[in-house]
């Protein structure tokens, strides 16, 4: 109990401590960090507009966290969560304006089920890599990100481009976009889609059996190896559930904040759902905690720029500035085995 | 699609000139991977070098202090990541990919807070790194394509190269490095500070992320993009597994990135999309990465199959 409430006394103290940093930051460049904060925040939940951007970012980041997640929980350091979002976004739209007469529930569901179905096939590539020939999962992810990125850019600019002189999909059918309930936010239903998506998550990681092979291998592939669970399924399993959350996170990105495809929409989403993940210790019961406060920070960016001058990058500093100091505290989910090592060696002291 | 004129003596300058980030880069690789760590934060060390190097290049109008700060600047970023992994226990792929956002934050700020623009910034003012003329090789059509004007950074970079390999096969230091990376137990207990040497090769790392960062802001071109690495850190560290962390044949790994790189450029005018250009080079890097630990594995069955019978 002592152990799980230092955890989150880590956190609070991190979080303390870069925010401290930024201010330090800010108070060099001569602006005031009281009142940077102050917009910041005001920017980010005051009005309708500000409250309803915070959780139109919340959704993407939050998928796009449990995404890293679920990969980690095998021991895969999954960085193409980007990738496997732009691909499930563009696979969505493609299902959106193709299959127009479909009725709409019916519709989104198809436009969700392809989306995660390309997001899974993406991501059998690098964990077929890891798995079978011990290639660096990191390497071959963020590269292929790339691959992902012009992939989608050549359809929405040849192929399937709406030909409006704007690099975007033709609109989906009206009846397939999800409902925007804080207008004029682009806050919409797809926070409910989202939520049940993470609770299914964390249903199949701590309850399911697939959950357990996961913890298993991530945490010792030998051990697994040894007590029968094959360690090269689990990993590309894992890596299917992460890469179909991703697709979900793009999917949703279409059908309800934008209604079409835009190349290069996303501009580093899944990267910050990943630092939420980080920063959290792949915690998934904090997960979604952390990705609101990355939302908070990054919609009253904008605002804290706008009032005050601060340059809105500067919160993304602080964001980094933080996740660096999250990591050196013996990360969590990655140094478990030192970890235990470090408390056995207490306990015989 | 006439094949000679993109297979023509020109393409070997071109794909030096590609691939001598990318060889920058796996060298920062290599030397860390021979003291049992990955350095997923090349991208970061060579994004923020880019940074300072055209900052400092643009503010004092000279290239030496330009490339001096990259390195140091380089050194700095690969010491967070050092204290943070050895000190720190931070898993070191966290910490890697921590420090490459810290480094697209951070440049992205500073593009903004100190040059005063979002996005690029390219400015005559910015002295590049001098490239080296020789005249009597413009007589020679072929000589003068091949071999006249490279930039200093070019031959720094094959120096390099042969320098490496002699630090790491040909001396004390290298060897009792390479122990550290084989077995970093077994070397602590023949009296090697382990700690130690991996602050040494991060710092040397450090230094060669400078370069490659400096080169590629300051002598490759003459700008600096938000994340104008686009990768290359990380084709960088496919071609050190490519190589095996020996710097001879991560050098012949990035030499194949940069000739794809090239190809790719000239296959654009034959109408191929650009997308499909841009992407070829990862593609590849991908897949040569999956096809040269392909080959590893088979080896290491056939090792063992040998001595089990």
């Amino acid at each position: 109990m002592t152990k799980s409430a230092n955890k989150y006394l880590n956190l609070l103290l991190t979080t303390l401590v870069s925010i401290l940093i930024g201010a330090v930051i800010m108070l060099i460049l001569g602006h005031n960090p009281i009142q940077a904060y102050f917009q910041l925040f005001k920017g980010a939940f005051v009005g309708k507009l500000n409250l309803g951007t915070t959780l139109q970012k919340f959704v993407p980041l939050l998928l796009t966290a449990i995404a890293f997640v679920v990969s980690s929980r095998a021991g895969v350091f999954n960085v193409g969560v980007e990738g496997e979002l732009y691909l499930g976004a563009i696979a969505a739209a493609w299902v959106g304006f193709t299959f127009t007469n479909l009725p709409g529930p019916l519709l989104i569901l198809f436009c969700i089920v392809v989306a995660a179905i390309i997001g899974a096939l993406w991501s059998f590539i690098p964990s077929s890599l890891k798995a079978y020939l011990g290639v660096n999962e990191v390497c071959v992810t963020i590269l292929m990100n790339y691959v992902a990125k012009y992939i989608t850019s050549y359809l929405v600019n040849g192929p399937w481009s709406a030909k409006t002189g704007v690099p975007q999909t033709p609109a989906i059918a009206a009846q397939a976009k999800l409902t925007q309930f804080m207008k004029p936010s682009q806050a919409n239903t797809g926070l409910f889609i989202g939520i049940a998506v993470v609770i299914i998550v964390y249903w199949i990681l701590t309850r399911s059996n697939w959950g357990y092979k996961f913890t298993t291998v991530g945490l010792n592939p030998f051990h697994a190896e040894y007590v029968g669970i094959n360690p090269k399924n689990s990993i590309i399993n894992a890596m299917f559930l992460s890469g179909a959350v991703g697709g979900i996170a793009g999917a949703i990105e279409v059908l309800g904040t934008y209604g079409y495809f835009l190349d290069n929409f996303s501009s580093g989403i899944a990267f910050d759902g990943m630092l939420a993940a980080l920063i959290v210790k792949n915690d998934i019961k904090m997960v979604p905690f952390m990705a609101f406060f990355l939302a908070v920070l990054k919609s009253g960016a904008l605002g804290m720029e706008r009032y005050t001058g601060v340059p809105k990058s500067i919160v993304d500093t602080i964001i980094a500035i933080f996740i660096i100091f999250a990591t050196m505290e013996a990360l969590f989910a990655f140094n478990k085995k030192k970890k235990a090592k470090e408390k056995t060696t207490e306990e015989q002291m | 699609m006439d094949l000679s004129s993109i297979f023509d003596y020109t393409l070997i300058y071109a794909t030096i000139r590609a691939a001598t980030p990318i060889l920058f880069a796996a060298l920062a690789a290599v030397i860390t991977q021979q003291g049992d760590i990955t350095n997923i934060g090349t991208e970061g060390i060579m994004l923020t070098s880019a940074f300072v190097a055209v900052l400092v290049s643009f503010t004092t109008g000279s290239w030496i202090l330009a490339l001096l700060a990259a390195m140091i600047a380089g050194v700095l970023t690969a010491l967070i990541i050092a204290v943070a992994h050895i000190k720190y226990k931070a898993d070191i792929t966290a910490i890697g990919t921590a420090i490459n956002i810290f480094a697209l934050a951070i440049t992205k700020f500073g593009i903004k807070q100190f040059l005063g623009t979002t996005g690029s910034f390219t400015s005559p003012k910015i002295v590049g790194i001098p490239r080296i003329n020789i005249p009597f090789l413009q007589n020679n059509k072929y000589l003068n394509g091949i071999f006249n004007n490279w930039s200093l950074m070019e031959i720094l970079g094959i120096i390099m190269v042969f320098a490496l390999t002699f630090l790491l096969y040909r001396t004390v230091w290298g060897l009792r490095l390479r122990s550290v990376g084989h077995f970093p137990m077994a070397a602590e207990t023949a009296g090697i500070n382990v700690n130690k040497m991996k602050y040494q090769v991060m710092v040397i790392s450090g230094i060669l992320g400078g370069m490659a960062g400096a080169h590629l802001s300051i002598g490759y071109s003459q700008m600096f993009i938000e994340n104008m690495t686009n990768g290359r850190g990380f084709m960088g560290v496919a071609a050190m597994f490519f190589g095996g962390a020996n710097p001879i044949f991560a050098w012949v790994g990035s030499l194949l990135f940069g000739f794809v790189d090239s190809i790719g450029g000239r296959l654009q005018a034959y109408g191929w999309p650009s997308q499909f250009v841009l992407m070829l080079p990862y593609i590849i890097t991908v897949a040569v990465l999956a096809v040269s630990l392909w080959s590893n594995a088979k080896k290491e069955e056939k090792k063992k199959s040998s001595l089990t019978i």
